[in-house]
């Protein structure tokens, strides 16, 4: 399964659940964004039916951004049950977000 | 217990020189893997403009530019693992590769994994890395619109970083160890010309001062040891590369640098071990020089593979 773009009314809707979801903000323009994007797929699909992996657009979601205080991207932020568990910055290897993701559902 | 699967050829990493080497591997018949840890094109990824690579008249975004030889190399068989390698047997036989998704094995390995920008290795340096801190103008520069930066080398790496910086931020503040530039002369007339910048000789950052993010630097002369405060938005550290061999240290003959010793040929101390790229000793790192010791390194595996060498 590929990752899901979603917009803001869908990423509150869906961080409400008991099914995690691993959110990656990002934006088109940037390059440390791109660089992790494929790592993210291969992610999307060997975690599929067990978190919802999303993608959220900063430029379209600003109060959401805001809201969740990412200053700086990408940012992958793990929720469950409408709380943030925990959240890694520019992740540097595909193993990096394996570890994050064991790690925060250990929380 | 069944039979482990060995490759003809593993690339470790999957930037310009390894996925050329995966091409040619690959167009040859070898059984050709690729390791790489998180996606193609190594630090070319990160290079918005890439002019010095023939055949893209108007230049071309380095990460595209990985992405395509990537896709090229597959459409002749060659696969990706997404897998950070953890440690390597090189003279086992076959040679075996410990990683994240698994272990595998490989008759030949060009180890391809390249060089990262050498830190400064100040305290909270890693911490404050996208917090203010930096290592690529042409990447992050657009954040600091308006604002003051400073620049830490005196290279041409440093010098271009500075050019690029003044025409986005504010001010530019270059700091050097030295009294004078290293960089090439073609730079100098056009950053002593420019009016936002500003050069702090003799000086190396001492601190990095800090609330969360990057609030300024602390400088020190390093003739009198003077300390001075200096409030800035952003710190961009260019100050060399550093390659990325702590993996094969040991095993592979490395110069004092940290690089693989090889010559034009990619031959490294141990048969069916390859240097490939910016990790092997050279006079040039470009993505040219690169991708000419990805063929080169498949042409010698063939010759391995077959008896010879």
């Amino acid at each position: 399964m590929a990752a899901l773009n979603i917009n803001q009314e869908q990423f509150r809707e869906m961080i409400q659940g008991d099914k995690p979801v691993l959110v990656d903000f990002w934006a088109p323009w940037c390059g440390y964004c791109r660089r992790i994007a494929p790592a993210y797929e291969k992610i999307a699909e060997e975690y599929g039916d067990r978190l919802a992996v999303v993608k959220l657009n900063i430029d379209e979601a600003e109060q959401v951004t805001d809201e969740e205080g990412v200053e700086v991207i990408p940012t992958l932020i793990l929720y469950k049950n409408g709380k943030a568990l925990d959240s890694v910055v520019n992740p540097g290897s595909k193993a990096a977000i394996d570890q994050f993701i064991r790690e925060a559902l250990e929380k | 217990m069944s039979e482990p699967h060995v490759y003809d050829m593993i690339v470790v990493g999957g930037g310009p020189g390894g996925y050329t080497a995966a091409l040619y591997a690959a167009r040859a018949g070898l059984d050709t893997l690729v390791l790489e840890k998180l996606s193609a094109g190594g630090q070319m990824a990160l290079t918005e403009q890439i002019d010095n690579y023939p055949g893209f008249e108007e230049g071309v975004d380095g990460f595209t530019l990985a992405e395509r030889m990537q896709t090229q190399a597959e459409r002749f068989g060659a696969k990706t693992e997404y897998a950070q390698v953890d440690r390597m047997d090189l003279t086992a036989v076959p040679k075996v590769l410990e990683t994240s998704e698994g272990t595998f094995y490989a008759r030949t390995v060009a180890v391809a994994t390249g060089a990262n920008p050498r830190e400064l290795g100040l305290p909270g340096e890693a911490a404050l890395t996208g917090r203010g801190v930096a290592y690529c103008a042409a990447c992050d520069g657009m954040r600091y619109k308006g604002k003051t930066v400073v620049v830490v080398g005196g290279g041409n790496s440093a010098a271009a970083d500075a050019m690029l910086l003044s025409r986005v931020a504010k001010e530019v503040i270059l700091v050097h160890r030295r009294d004078t530039l290293r960089a090439t002369k073609i730079y100098h007339d056009p950053l002593m010309q420019a009016e936002n910048i500003e050069f702090r000789w003799n000086s190396v950052v001492a601190e990095l001062l800090q609330d969360g993010k990057l609030t300024g630097v602390k400088l020190r002369d390093v003739n009198t040891g003077e300390e001075t405060t200096i409030p800035c938005d952003g710190v961009f550290i260019s100050v060399g590369r550093k390659p990325a061999t702590d993996l094969v240290e040991g095993q592979l003959t490395l110069d004092r640098s940290g690089y693989i010793v090889a010559d034009e040929t990619t031959r490294t101390n141990i048969p069916g071990v390859y240097a490939v790229g910016d990790v092997r000793t050279k006079p040039l790192r470009q993505v040219v020089t690169a991708v000419a010791d990805g063929a080169t390194a498949v042409h010698m595996a063939e010759e391995y593979l077959a008896g010879g060498e």
